[in-house]
């Protein structure tokens, strides 16, 4: 209940900032029209703008509520209300975006496999999220915390997709389902992507959860 | 002593149709002594308080929240009534804990330690007991061999220069900082108040009621009405809509303020609260403090403010900074 209530306030207070919000949501854009001519690479490219804009988000909001959390614990929230709360809110989010992209796609190009993108898209953003948030909690300052999902982001992009630096990386399952989606490889590829997803979410979930559990943790005092 | 006797309907019951106006665990005797009961009342005590409750109602052909009004709101004003009302009782005055310093050698005309206030309720049992606390960064030793008891219904001030770690400690005492020496016994409902910060800038003042109602396990109508109504004891009405970050420095530190009484805690630490807040206002967060001290509340508060000390019942000095 609480986290439900966490998440409501989170979107609630994302909402507001309408220009910040104006320019996540226009970032896969971008990367989608930078690339419009080709069709298979423009999926590609707007499928890593969402998982970079929904982490970015997640990063900033989850910095922005590092003065309230310890007194929402202090007053009998969980750790698992105040993180899973949030972070319900930012991967809702994110697939809405996904799925407007989604809708955008399908509308201006013929998928050939139309589903799978559509997974491909929210997938991405669900990993996004949890990504952004244990960014934050590794590097607490905005700034750092930005710089480090760019690096991660632009390795994403520019590593050969078949070596070992672009399999470490968070997004590598995009890129295993954009050869799915776009060249129309086999289902090998889609497995292989959804279990490095999997993977990928427990990581950076069960991350986040570890160390905000460590960092918001109370100690048990006794009565006196 | 019940409004309805046992075995037979409630007459209110049936009148509204509703579940009743005193009985069921659902109607308003139920919310008003479940209210009791989660501000830490015996629950003999808190059955027999709502029986007359609803016995004065029955008697007098109203409804309890036409009476008198929300249930959980009226649980809150009624013990801050009961333990206002308990007789003052003189008290020895206690040796002071070293360390700590006579408020009246500060400021003429303060209390002395122990002494007990006109209308100040007998201290009660211990909410808060630091022992040896000490606390050290690296090489840097911030301070050392603290030793603090704060009972219900005192008032402890935690004064000291610049950088002599008064924030530190109170963190100590909330538990979002650990000590590096000592140990701390700390009841557990407690209400933490920063320095700054600790609210969402683009949440409202409702909004914040809501979450940290719902992280205190209230509902949000509840929630909402308790923070409203601590809201109006420091002369404020939140204005509907208007986002945090659009609030006057004092006006977001009464918000601080609600927010820390909100799920109603037996310990209250305060962080140099009155950041911002104009003449008026200052005189009413001092009111404020001595009716939570009235109620039986145990306060520490974080101050530098020498003139703060005539309010006190204690004085912690910790010093210059190491």
């Amino acid at each position: 209940m609480t986290a439900l209530v966490v998440a409501a306030l989170s979107a609630r207070e994302v909402g507001r900032r309408r220009v910040a919000l104006a320019l996540v949501v226009s970032l896969p854009l971008w990367f989608y029209l930078v690339r419009r001519d080709l069709e298979g690479q423009s999926i590609r490219m707007l499928t890593l703008g969402i998982g970079w804009a929904v982490s970015t988000l997640t990063l900033f909001v989850v910095n922005a509520a590092r003065g309230i959390d310890p007194r929402l614990r202090l007053t009998g929230a969980s750790v698992l209300d105040v993180i899973g709360g949030r972070l319900l809110a930012l991967t809702s989010g994110g697939v809405a975006l996904a799925a407007g992209y989604w809708a955008l796609a399908e509308a201006d190009q013929r998928l050939d496999r139309p589903l799978a993108a559509g997974l491909m898209m929210a997938l991405t953003a669900a990993i996004a999220a949890p990504l952004g948030s244990l960014v934050a909690a590794v590097l607490p300052r905005e700034l750092e915390g930005a710089l480090a999902l760019l690096s991660i982001c632009a390795v994403q992009m520019l590593a050969d997709p078949a070596g070992l630096a672009a399999r470490l990386m968070p997004f590598w399952s995009a890129r295993e389902l954009g050869t799915y989606v776009v060249d129309g490889a086999d289902s090998g590829y889609l497995w292989r992507a959804l279990l490095h997803a999997a993977i990928t979410w427990l990581i950076c979930a069960g991350g986040t959860y570890a160390l905000f559990a460590w960092r918001l943790r109370l100690p048990r005092y006794l009565e006196p | 002593m019940s409004g309805t006797p046992p075995g037979l309907p409630d007459p209110a019951g049936d009148r509204d149709g509703r579940d009743g106006w005193t009985g069921g665990r659902d109607g308003w005797t139920g919310r008003f002594e479940d209210e009791l009961l989660r501000l830490g009342l015996q629950p003999a005590r808190a059955r027999r308080l709502a029986e007359e409750t609803a016995q004065q109602a029955a008697e007098s052909a109203t409804a309890p929240d036409a009476l008198f009004g929300p249930a959980h709101l009226y649980a809150r004003h009624l013990l801050t009534e009961l333990n206002t009302a308990a007789p003052p009782a003189a008290v020895p005055p206690r040796a002071t804990q070293p360390g700590a310093i006579q408020p009246g050698a500060i400021q003429p005309g303060a209390i002395q330690p122990g002494a007990v206030r006109p209308g100040a309720i007998q201290p009660g049992p211990v909410r808060l007991r630091l022992t040896g606390v000490g606390k050290r960064y690296r090489r840097r030793t911030v301070f050392s061999g603290v030793d603090l008891t704060v009972r219900a219904g005192e008032v402890t001030a935690i004064v000291g220069a610049n950088g002599c770690g008064k924030s530190t400690l109170l963190r100590i005492c909330a538990g979002l900082t650990r000590p590096t020496t000592g140990t701390v016994h700390r009841t557990r409902r407690v209400g933490f108040v920063p320095q700054d910060g600790g609210t969402a800038g683009w949440l409202t003042a409702g909004e914040h009621f809501r979450l940290f109602g719902a992280a205190a396990g209230l509902a949000a109508r509840r929630a909402g009405s308790t923070g409203e109504h601590l809201a109006a004891r420091l002369a404020w009405r939140p204005e509907p809509g208007q986002l945090a970050q659009h609030l006057s420095g004092g006006t977001r530190q009464k918000l601080n303020l609600v927010l820390g009484e909100l799920h109603a805690p037996d310990l209250l630490l305060l962080d140099e609260p009155y950041q911002g807040f104009d003449q008026g206002t200052y005189l009413d967060f001092w009111k404020q403090v001595l009716a939570w001290r009235d109620a039986g509340k145990a306060v520490v508060v974080v101050t530098h403010l020498l003139h703060d000390l005539q309010h006190v019942n204690h004085v912690h000095d910790l010093g210059a900074a190491q």
